[in-house]
């Protein structure tokens, strides 16, 4: 019966996953940023574990002392230790960076595959409408709004933020969809008779995994710095201590010349955006499917 | 097993009458229809269980909408799609789902038609989870099976797409068309991405596929050769229409429509062209505005007066046993 | 044979690619001749280096990835390959121009076609702006081209496939280039409109006296186009001569099965369509002795061992074949 059997091909056994990761490894300045970022996860994570930073509250010091081997960076206003402060601080902007890239691009994914998948559909329709009027709405006034709405809530900050930074996400993936849903490997699926929400989980959603990657971490890092402002404008972070309610600490000393506080937190916010925006640059051309393809 | 559809089993497998495909085409600041594209406008052909019709014509002519209309991936705008005596016009989106089982698509683009993160053998198992075909365990026989029929080997299981070359690939495609033993395939244009050296593989698979599983094609190429060698009846689609439908034997050896003959004429030769061959002058006028009259009149060597304000229909030539049907004023 | 002089000597041209898998040798010692007057069909299947032996004769090929490894490529006298990168531009278009198979890629969307044909003509050959927009016309008059002086001001996309691939051909032509490279230039097009430009190109190759090298995959078009026919299988010459001599008589086997395997209109269809069993073997991974010794039904052992050069076949017949066992 097999009379045109054809050989095998070569086994070329890497997934897209394999070369992609092998494209990123050859970046240089890419695996020095994943360096960087990492070296700031590990300390965040030492917080979580309760490691180090345990006295970011206390005031173990006295009024504005310049750094020293007791106090890294000196102390602040009221004498707390600015080095643990500021190590604390990142384990909230991860926190923080996480939990908003995580469900903004949850969300982002979901409704713009639905609206991709049924472009031209009423539901297509709504959602490009709802979409329209969030954007329509300035950004720190959407937040404020959202934090008087929900009173009390630490998360009022996270929430407002998720529900701005998805819609970026929505109408990338929305496009993308929309060349998808032609393509043939979905037509096939239709002709199978899958169903459309089988159909945009199983065989459109994976390939806009590059998308979701590059929006996540543009997430991550709008994130950290809109905590840094709202926190600032007093609408932020509540409880406990971040970059942002350090710069806003920072305020008073800066006016009489102390400038560690107000260092600290921004250089080491500035570092871990930079770094991790280096990140994803070399992330994004590594998934390019032009080179993966 | 699932109880399929049952099946009037007299007849012919498909018979698909007046159907219509109209694209809206909107436009202006509220988004109206603003004109209709007629993709596919008033065409009837009947198929048989096990045979193959092969459809012919320019790009843009409408032969994949037909395709996909026929197994419904595009809404008909009117007409019936009898398939075993049934109208798929009329069902909904969840009584056409057992139908689904006995019609299948296999696509020209080797490339685009896997899931580029799906490996084959998930490919191929999708369907037959789906329709709940045999156990868990012997689907797995099927899949290996089904791969030996397309003359891959069950090695291949656990690759992805980007392994292969475009010809294996192909042959995965057919595999998963093959997937829930369907009654009949719609091919478009099946091998026109492919080298001739593995084109000609590829044919002679589905050829045998067709004997040996009696299985219809409903076989679109815009090449004519192709066509021929795998066809029993041939149709020829102009701007939507069809303009001749015949046994295959009788449309390449005597093309009664003036189109099918400058079409033929045109297929550039190995043994070369007779150097008095009339080349078709002109463009394939657009969908929206398609012409009066006989749809071809613009770029016929042999229209007359009455082609520009009468559209031929289909009639029978040479007696209604021959079944050779042309739509021209000639006849 | 052609008694014009060659305007065209490639001398084991080789161009390699660095790629994932390692360097891949997409031409690999390849030489021919191109006199003034003849059109030369360059064919073989999917990768075998068409396009890239094409390019090579613009000195188009991408560097890097790309690589010329070595050879020369003498046109009108000159080996391009030793120029100066900086004298290519002047030679690109005046004196070889090529035309590709998808013309929107090649016409910028944002000019009318008018505009784009008149830089060509302004930057090569001179001529004032009401002079180029003058002889655009005519030359889109001359690939008949209907109401030329109306369609100058449309833009690329306002025209159908075979209309710009004629746009092409015009503005290929308006330079009087001594060479015409046109690569795959009527594979998107239907078959009519296919018919009708390759009728332009003939009648254009006559009369304008362009040398034309024809990249395709089709038989049929190199039966219908091409005095001559160079087949090509994974980056080498495996056959040349005369189209006729070599359809009458393919000596090599692969031109032999790829002559037997096209589907072609026939009288009455074969029960099965000969095959080429097998397929081409991946750019790296390729056999010791001839590349074609797996899938060939003539392979005897020493086309293993060593790779058939290719060799006239001698007794006045102009062709050159590369097989030990020709038939
Ligand atoms: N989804 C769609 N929306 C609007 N118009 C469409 C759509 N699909 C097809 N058309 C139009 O319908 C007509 C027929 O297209 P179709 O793809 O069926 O042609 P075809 O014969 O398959 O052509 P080709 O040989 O190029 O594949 C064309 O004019 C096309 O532009
Ligand atoms: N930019 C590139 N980078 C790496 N490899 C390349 C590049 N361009 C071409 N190649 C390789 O060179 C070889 C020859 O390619 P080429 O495009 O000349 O083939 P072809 O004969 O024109 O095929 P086709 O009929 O598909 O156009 C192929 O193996 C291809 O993978
Ligand atoms: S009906 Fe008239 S115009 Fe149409 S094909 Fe026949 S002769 Fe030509
Ligand atoms: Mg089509
Ligand atoms: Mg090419």
């Amino acid at each position: 019966m097999n009379a045109t059997a054809l050989p095998l091909p070569a086994p070329r056994r890497d997934s897209l996953g394999a070369r992609a990761v092998r494209q990123f490894r050859r970046d240089r300045t890419g695996m020095v940023a994943l360096a960087v970022v990492l070296g700031y996860l590990a300390a965040a994570a030492g917080v979580w574990f309760g490691w180090w930073a345990t006295d970011w509250g206390a005031l173990t010091g006295t009024k504005w002392e310049p750094a020293s081997a007791a106090h890294w960076f000196g102390t602040n206003i009221i004498g707390q230790d600015i080095f643990a402060r500021a190590i604390y601080s990142t384990s909230v902007a991860f926190e923080v960076g996480l939990v908003v890239a995580l469900a903004a691009t949850a969300l982002g994914a979901a409704l713009g595959a639905a609206a991709g998948y049924f472009a031209g559909s009423w539901l297509d329709e709504v959602l490009l409408w709802f979409m329209g009027v969030l954007e329509a709405i300035p950004f720190y006034l959407f937040v404020a709004a959202v934090a008087f709405a929900l009173q009390d809530s630490p998360w009022a900050m996270q929430v407002g933020m998720i529900a701005t930074f998805w819609i970026g996400t929505a109408r990338l993936v929305r496009g993308e969809v929309m060349k998808l849903r032609g393509i043939e490997y979905v037509e096939a699926a239709r002709a199978i008779g899958l169903p459309s929400p089988v159909i945009i989980a199983r065989h459109v959603l994976p390939n806009t995994t590059h998308i979701l990657l590059v929006q996540a971490s543009i997430a991550f890092v709008g994130a950290i710095k809109t905590e840094v402002i709202l926190s600032f404008l007093g609408i932020g972070i509540r409880d406990g201590v971040s970059w942002g309610l350090m710069i806003e600490e920072s305020t008073k000393e800066v006016l009489a010349g102390f400038y560690n506080n107000f260092l600290a937190a921004s250089l080491l916010m500035f570092g871990l955006v930079m770094a991790f925006n280096t990140f994803a640059d070399a992330l994004q051309d590594a998934l390019d499917p032009r080179k993966v393809g | 097993m699932v109880t399929l559809p049952p099946g009037a089993g007299t007849g012919p497998l498909l018979d698909v009458r007046g159907l219509r495909t109209y694209f809206p085409v909107r436009g202006g600041l509220l988004h109206r229809v603003v004109a209709q594209v007629r993709a596919v406008d008033d065409v009837s052909f009947t198929l048989d269980q096990g045979t193959t019709l092969g459809l012919v014509g320019e790009s843009g002519c409408g032969k994949s909408t037909l395709g996909r209309t026929v197994l419904r991936l595009r809404p008909a705008t009117a007409g019936q799609i009898l398939f075993d005596g049934t109208d798929l016009a009329r069902l909904s989106p969840r009584e056409l789902e057992p139908w689904r089982r006995r019609m299948q698509l296999v696509f020209q683009d080797p490339y685009a038609s896997l899931s580029p993160r799906r490996t084959v053998g998930q490919t191929l198992r999708e369907p037959l989870d789906h329709h709940g075909i045999g156990t868990p365990t012997s689907r797995r026989d099927r899949v290996a099976e089904l791969l030996d029929v397309v003359g891959l080997s069950p090695a291949v299981l656990d690759r992805y797409p980007h392994e292969f070359s475009g010809g294996q690939r192909q042959r995965v495609g057919i595999a998963r068309a093959l997937a829930v033993d369907p009654d009949l395939i719609v091919a478009d244009e099946p091998v026109s991405a492919l080298d001739v050296s593995v084109q000609s593989q590829v044919l002679n698979l589905i050829r045998r596929l067709q004997v040996e599983r009696g299985i219809a094609f409903l076989f679109i190429s815009h090449d004519l050769a192709v066509v021929q060698h795998v066809s029993d009846q041939v149709g020829v689609m102009y701007l939507g229409r069809l303009v001749e439908l015949g046994p295959a034997r009788r449309v390449y050896s005597t093309p009664r429509h003036p189109y099918t003959q400058a079409l033929l004429a045109a297929v550039p030769r190995v043994e070369g062209s007779p150097a008095d061959r009339v080349l078709l002058q002109g463009e394939v006028p657009s969908p929206l505005r398609p012409p009066p009259g006989c749809a071809f009149h613009a770029r016929c060597p042999r229209v007359m007066e009455v082609c520009r304000h009468e559209a031929p229909v289909l009639k029978d030539v040479d007696g209604p046993g021959a079944g050779h049907r042309v739509a021209c004023h000639l006849y | 044979m052609a008694a014009a002089p060659p305007v065209l000597r490639v001398r084991n041209l080789t161009v390699e690619f660095a790629t994932d898998a390692g360097i891949v040798r997409a031409v690999d010692d390849v030489s021919f001749d191109v006199a003034g007057d003849e059109t030369v069909a360059l064919v073989g299947e999917s990768g075998c280096g068409k396009t890239v032996t094409g390019l090579s004769l613009l000195r188009l090929v991408p560097e890097p990835p790309g690589r010329y490894a070595g050879g020369s490529i003498e046109l009108a006298g000159r080996d391009l390959l030793a120029l100066p990168g900086e004298a290519l531009p002047a030679i690109r278009g005046r004196d070889v121009a090529m035309i590709f198979q998808e013309p929107m890629t090649a016409l910028n969307p944002v000019f009318t076609i008018g505009t784009q044909m008149a830089d060509v003509l302004r930057q090569h050959r001179g001529l004032s702006r009401s002079k180029a927009r003058a002889e655009a016309a005519a030359m889109l008059a001359a690939v008949n081209i209907p109401d030329p002086d109306r369609r100058l001001d449309d833009y690329p996309h306002q025209l159908s496939g075979g209309m710009r691939q004629r746009v092409m051909i015009a503005m290929a032509l308006s330079c009087r280039p001594r060479l015409l490279v046109a690569d795959e230039p009527t594979t998107a097009l239907d078959v009519t409109t296919q018919a009708q430009v390759l009728a332009e190109f003939r009648r254009l190759q006559q009369e304008f006296r362009t040398a034309v090298i024809l990249v395709t995959h089709d038989l049929g078009v190199v039966a219908e186009t091409c005095t001559r026919a160079i087949v090509m299988y994974c980056g080498s010459i495996v056959e040349s001569g005369p189209t006729a001599e070599l359809f009458r008589h393919p000596r090599h086997p692969y031109t032999r099965g790829l002559l037997e395997s096209v589907p072609r209109v026939r009288a009455e269809r074969l029960p099965e369509l000969p095959v080429i069993p097998g397929r081409v073997p991946d750019p790296g991974r390729l056999p010791a002795g001839c590349r074609f010794a797996d899938r060939c039904s003539r392979v005897q052992s020493r086309c293993r061992d060593a790779r058939p050069p290719l060799q006239p076949v001698g007794a006045g017949v102009p062709v050159s074949v590369a097989c030990f066992n020709p038939w």
